[in-house]
């Protein structure tokens, strides 16, 4: 099974070399000096993964390599194909080359154990919450009604059973839709952006939501994110997706829960924020810590949103 | 919560003047019409007084009369609609959701859409003569295009968010569209059926004209023939009604089909 490695591209992330873009990436399994977790997630492996639509190139020639119960976020501009290597995963696109496969096995068989949360709830207008919560559970398996509270419960929404979604706040209607995911007790669990609509404090919240239930039930989380703070305060490893290709694999080793003022993690997104809007460190000079970093004076701006 | 004139005039204020001011029009309407014909201004062959109106309509509830025209007359409405009605849901429901039978069906039925079912009464009197049936054809054809028209938009513009997020919950088939494509072009069906119920009306007024035995529009001609021009009032009289009727069924069913829907939660809240 572990039959691809590659090198990886240290020198670039300790900041003795220019950074450059370009050579092919394989993201590499986790050290086996980790704490083991127990295996509920699903394992990702994608194999020569290409994306085009029309003449344009999205992805090209992806390997990725994601453990169980590994917390990955992918970062990069806008456009660089992050939210389509998610729903390449997802299975809602298809690919122009190349295979994903879990737990080493063939993709279809796995994907009811998949679920997918996007940047707008999208609930069902007509169903109440609880029915909302309730979607896509077969109901010959037993208790639906009691699953969905249940998860409800989970993310703090039990009291909101029987609203309609139109009177729920943003936050409230996101929090919904990850009960909504969480209930099929999905063994990856698959983020676009969820939190990119929301405001500043909701979206705190609901990140120490989603760490809290993801350390509970230790499925595989991928969450997609332009916010790279985001991507620190929750992934064990931050992909950076530049040039059709993973361009960083970055790993988080911070103790949890985190924080911004945590020892360690400024440094963690700082270098990666530089690196997704490609800052040269041709001034090698040592920088004094706490030292805000000038952005502005970068000849070449590029949008990340 | 004592009850002092300011809480009685708050009820009055919020309660019963919303509710009468509707009123206050056609009221205004009728006293200066009846004023007109007290005075003679207006001859009773043009116009009749509106108490000699609803005198009429007493003595026709009265006799029984009234009802079994009613009755006549709503039962050809209404199988008309059924019969326009369904036919319209499923063939919206059809080309909304096939590709394939929009091509083969649309363009031909926006062709029939344009020509008016009143202007085919010579063809209809030739095809299905003087009896029923030519009445439930002109209703079935006039019920049809709203329905039809508003069944298509309403499939084509469902959100295609919601069915993306719905088939990666695997939903498919038959339940993708008990769940989230017909609930989702509900809002705009109902739109058809409300437009349906006004045209149902009117092409019936016009479908009874053309012979009839029983039913208000033979009961309208029949006063024609004797000049009982108040009994023609009452017949338009109970046509308006009927009408009014038949939007507040639509209505209903909007408030309770539609309460999931911002808008009407609003309005629910305000009434």
């Amino acid at each position: 099974m572990m039959s691809y490695e590659l090198e990886l591209e240290n020198a670039a992330l300790s900041g003795l070399a220019a950074p450059h873009a370009g050579p092919r990436f394989v993201a590499k399994a986790p050290a086996p000096s980790e704490t083991p977790r127990p295996a509920n997630g699903a394992t990702i492996r994608t194999e020569g993964l290409s994306k085009s639509y029309g003449e344009r190139a999205v992805l090209h020639d992806v390997n990725l390599q994601i453990a169980p119960g590994e917390f990955v976020a992918i970062v990069g501009r806008s456009g660089c194909g992050k939210s389509t290597l998610l729903r390449l995963i997802a299975g809602l696109e298809r690919a122009d080359a190349g295979a994903i496969h879990f737990d080493g096995g063939a993709r279809a068989a796995h994907s009811d154990e998949i679920r997918l949360m996007f940047q707008d709830a999208r609930l069902l207008p007509w169903k109440r919450v609880l029915d909302n919560v309730a979607l896509g559970l077969d109901p010959k398996a037993g208790n639906v009604r009691e699953r969905a509270r249940d998860a409800l419960a989970q993310v703090g929404l039990a009291d909101r059973a029987d609203d309609w979604p139109a009177v729920l706040s943003g936050g409230q209607r996101q929090r919904v839709a990850l009960a909504r995911a969480l209930v099929h007790a999905p063994r990856l669990l698959l983020l676009d952006e969820p939190l990119g609509a929301l405001d500043a404090l909701t979206r705190i919240e609901m990140q120490r939501l989603i760490e809290s239930l993801w350390q509970r039930h230790r499925f595989t989380a991928l969450l997609v994110t332009h916010d790279v703070g985001e991507a620190v305060a929750l992934a064990d490893r931050v992909l950076l997706i530049e040039s059709q290709q993973v361009a960083l694999d970055q790993r988080i080793e911070l103790a949890r829960p985190r924080s911004h003022a945590q020892v360690g993690f400024a440094r963690h997104e700082q270098r990666i924020l530089d690196r997704v809007l490609s800052q040269s460190d041709a001034d090698a000079a040592p920088r004094e810590p706490g030292a805000t970093h000038n952005v502005l004076a970068t000849p070449a701006l590029r949008w990340a949103i | 919560m004592s009850a002092t004139s300011a809480s009685r005039s708050e009820r009055w204020r919020s309660r019963l003047l919303p509710a009468l001011l509707p009123a206050l029009l056609p009221i205004l309407i009728l006293a200066s019409w009846e004023l007109a014909s007290r005075f003679g201004w207006l001859s009773n062959r043009v116009l009749p007084e509106p108490w000699a109106v609803v005198k009429a309509f007493w003595v026709l509830a009265l006799s029984g009369e009234m009802w079994q025209h009613v009755a006549t007359s709503t039962w050809r409405a209404l199988s008309g609609f059924a019969l326009g009605g369904s036919l319209a849901l499923a063939l919206g429901l059809l080309t909304g959701s096939l590709r394939s039978a929009e091509t083969l069906l649309d363009s031909t039925l926006q062709m029939l859409r344009n020509i008016p079912p009143l202007a085919l009464i010579p063809l209809v009197i030739l095809w299905f003569g003087i009896d029923e049936s030519a009445k439930l054809f002109l209703v079935s054809l006039g019920v049809f295009f709203p329905i039809y028209i508003n069944t298509f938009h309403g499939i084509r513009s469902v959100d295609k968010g919601l069915i993306e997020m719905a088939r990666s919950y695997g939903l498919a088939g038959w339940p993708l569209y008990r769940h989230v494509i017909l609930p989702g072009a509900l809002p705009a069906i109902l739109v058809g059926v409300r437009f349906s119920l006004g045209f149902m009306w009117v092409i019936l007024i016009v479908a009874e004209t053309i012979s009839a035995q029983a039913g208000i529009g033979y009961m309208t001609m029949n006063a024609r023939e004797f000049l009982q021009t108040d009994v023609v009032l009452v017949g338009i009289l109970l046509y308006a009604l009927l009408g009014k009727l038949a939007d507040l069924l639509s209505k209903g069913l909007e408030r309770w089909w539609l309460r999931w829907h911002p808008g009407y939660q609003s309005a629910a809240k305000a009434a």
